[in-house]
């Protein structure tokens, strides 16, 4: 098994209102193909974590390495593309652009990493979204869909580029269990059979019980 | 090129909010649209004044300016003594140009005229019966002058070309006939400084709209002049030169100024406030215009920091899934700069629309009928690219502070 992400010592501040520790020294390592769960109570630092992981957040102390590659310290705009091409992301606020179609959101960063042709990537989004149940919805404005169905897009989308890894910040916050389901189960067999790196912070007791391995949180530290 | 996702982007922002895209434009549509009025109207004001002012002189004349001040030579030789010389005279020796032929040859050899004249001008009284009113008469040859002054089109009774026949006829400014009561055919006698007197008869009247011109000023034959002042063929007092271009006139000057033994004088020389008149207006014109413009730039600026205020989330987004800076960059400027594209295309249109409708307006002075105006397809072009390059300013500053937007700040909440 080959290691895919690590986290050294990662120390994050916050210093509005005042100057408070968030991270306080987190050291993690995550294996390719594994399927993994983050827990902790409201106001841990998970989100926090997964900024920092998900290469957004540059602002912190210690080391981060994904795919043998050393991110810390790496401009904007390289960090940019190397998420482009290797992270998915699903914020715990789905954020789509609002302008544009469900197939489009979905389109988008296989449009900017150019790897494939564009009808290719209009094809592989439709089977996105018609793997998450969204295929009726496709051509609609994301403005026009309910709360969990944006959830299942912005999923998605999160997809289209088929990443090493794929970070979620609770993916599944806003579904039912039925969705919920589908979410977990495309997961796992994006794990297993594509051997895709899943990081997922989720609140969920039952989706977090049939990961591979849950790293829980308490006051910006891992306890478990 | 054109169907990347970051034109689709800027496409989709200009056409979501479509009534701020035409606010935008409607800005760099009023400043082109008003530059090229103000840039039309200013060179066709330039224009008529230039029109109005060469019926009356030419682009370059050469004439003899009088002998230069040799009446103390002593001094010149004995420089370190006082030298005074009581009563000195400046004793003129020629008068007028003699070797004629020559210069013509000389300028018929030089480039960019296009064409010269030559002039016998006699300062004369005009008299008919008790009135007696001084002014130049000008000999005149007839093919010559009118092409250098278009003096035909001025001719409101008569025929200009009959002229050349008619060593006994004369063409009277429409003031110095009304003033000495001449009518077509009525005869007019003219006495020079010398105490020549002799009749003319009157075949032509003329108005050139340039007061101090009609009411002095009278028209014969080249051959009539000198036969009055009893003078040779080769004899001329001014030879009178259009050029392509009259606001190029230093060229010429210094090729010929070396050969010619004669004073050369450009129309700027002799009309300072001419010169300073029109490229006060051309600088008062540019400044409006140029003002326009920037507000016109200040107005897109502040849309398009609009833009990114409203869309920070959105930009935020992007650069989260992997947009660079520079990507955020091009689909703003992009969208700046299509804007600049239609509002420009609209603005010439809008600024010719009114470049008409000005040019319509009734304007009866000086030979007038309506306000003048220019249409010269460079000052369009200008207009556009100046609009262009407004556009670019105004866009990029917002855009790039678009491209350092801090994604996880913005998304974090
Ligand atoms: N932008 C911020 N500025 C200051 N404090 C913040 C900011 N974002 C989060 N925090 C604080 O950091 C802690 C961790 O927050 P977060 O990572 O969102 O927790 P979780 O996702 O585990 O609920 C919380 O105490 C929160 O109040
Ligand atoms: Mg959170």
């Amino acid at each position: 098994m080959s290691v895919i992400l690590k986290a050294d010592n990662i120390v994050k501040h916050f210093y509005e209102p005042e100057k408070f520790q968030v991270l306080k020294g987190i050291s993690f390592e995550v294996n390719q193909g594994e399927f993994l769960a983050l827990v902790g109570k409201s106001g841990c630092g998970k989100s926090t974590l997964m900024y920092v992981l998900s290469t957004m957040d540059t602002d912190y102390e210690g080391s981060l390495i994904i795919k043998d590659t050393v991110l810390t310290n790496k401009s904007q705009n390289q960090l940019a593309s190397f998420r482009n091409e290797n992270i998915g992301f699903v914020f715990q606020f789905h954020y789509l652009l609002p302008e544009f179609s469900a197939l489009e959101n979905v389109m988008i960063p296989a449009l900017k990493l150019k790897r494939l042709s564009r009808t290719e990537i209009e094809e592989k989004a439709y089977r996105n979204l018609e793997m998450l149940g969204l295929k009726e919805q496709a051509l609609k404005k994301v403005t026009k869909l309910s709360g969990g169905q944006q959830q299942r897009v912005a999923i998605a989308r999160a997809l289209i580029n088929d990443p090493a890894i794929i970070m979620g910040d609770e993916p599944t916050g806003n579904l039912d269990t039925i969705n919920t389901q589908i979410v977990f189960d495309i997961f796992r067999e994006l794990a297993q059979e594509r051997k895709q790196t899943i990081i997922a912070v989720t609140h969920d007791d039952d989706f977090a019980k049939n990961c591979d391995r849950i790293i829980e949180m308490k006051d910006g530290q891992i306890v478990r | 090129m054109l169907s990347s996702i970051n034109n689709r982007i800027s496409q989709v922002h200009l056409t979501t909010d479509v009534k701020q895209t035409i606010v935008a434009m409607l800005g760099v549509t009023f400043g082109i649209s008003m530059y090229i009025f103000m840039t039309g109207f200013m060179s066709g004001v330039n224009d008529t004044q230039a029109d109005l002012a060469f019926s009356a002189l030419a682009h370059v004349r050469i004439y003899n300016d009088g002998p230069t001040d040799h009446s103390n030579i002593a001094q010149k030789i004995y420089p370190n003594d006082l030298v005074n010389v009581r009563n000195a005279k400046v004793i003129k020796y020629t008068d007028g140009i003699k070797n004629s032929a020559a210069i013509l040859a000389t300028l018929a050899k030089q480039k960019n005229l296009t064409g010269f004249t030559s002039q016998v001008n006699i300062s004369v009284f005009f008299k008919n019966a008790g009135n007696k009113v001084n002014g130049t008469v000008s000999g005149v040859d007839v093919i010559g002058e009118d092409k250098v002054y278009g003096c035909a089109k001025h001719i409101i009774q008569g025929n200009w070309s009959e002229l050349k026949y008619r060593s006994d006829g004369i063409f009277v400014g429409v003031e110095l006939a009304r003033v000495l009561g001449l009518k077509m055919n009525d005869n007019v006698n003219i006495l020079t400084s010398d105490g020549i007197s002799r009749n003319y008869k009157v075949i032509g009247i003329f108005r050139t709209d340039v007061l101090s011109v009609d009411k002095s000023k009278a028209y014969i034959a080249i051959n009539a002049a000198r036969q009055l002042l009893g003078v040779n063929q080769d004899y001329v007092t001014d030879i009178q030169i259009d050029m392509e271009d009259y606001n190029n006139t230093q060229p010429l000057i210094d090729n010929i100024k070396s050969i010619i033994p004669y004073k050369v004088e450009s129309w700027q020389m002799g009309n300072q406030q001419l010169v300073a008149g029109s490229s006060l207006r051309d600088t008062i014109a540019r400044a409006v215009s140029l003002t326009i413009l920037l507000v016109a730039g200040f107005g897109i600026y502040n849309i398009m920091n609009m833009t990114i205020n409203q869309k920070i989330r959105e930009i935020a987004i992007l650069k989260a899934m992997g947009f660079s800076g520079g990507d955020v960059t091009k689909i703003f400027l992009t969208q700046a700069i299509i804007i600049g594209i239609l509002g420009g295309c609209v603005g010439m249109v809008l600024g010719y629309i009114i470049s008409r409708l000005v040019n319509n307006v009734k304007f009866e002075i000086a030979g007038m009928h309506h306000l003048p105006m220019t249409y010269y397809p460079h000052n369009y072009l200008l207009a556009f690219v100046f609009g262009l390059i407004t556009t670019f300013v105004a866009g990029y500053l917002p855009a790039h502070k678009a491209s350092k937007i801090d994604p996880v700040s913005i998304l974090r909440g």
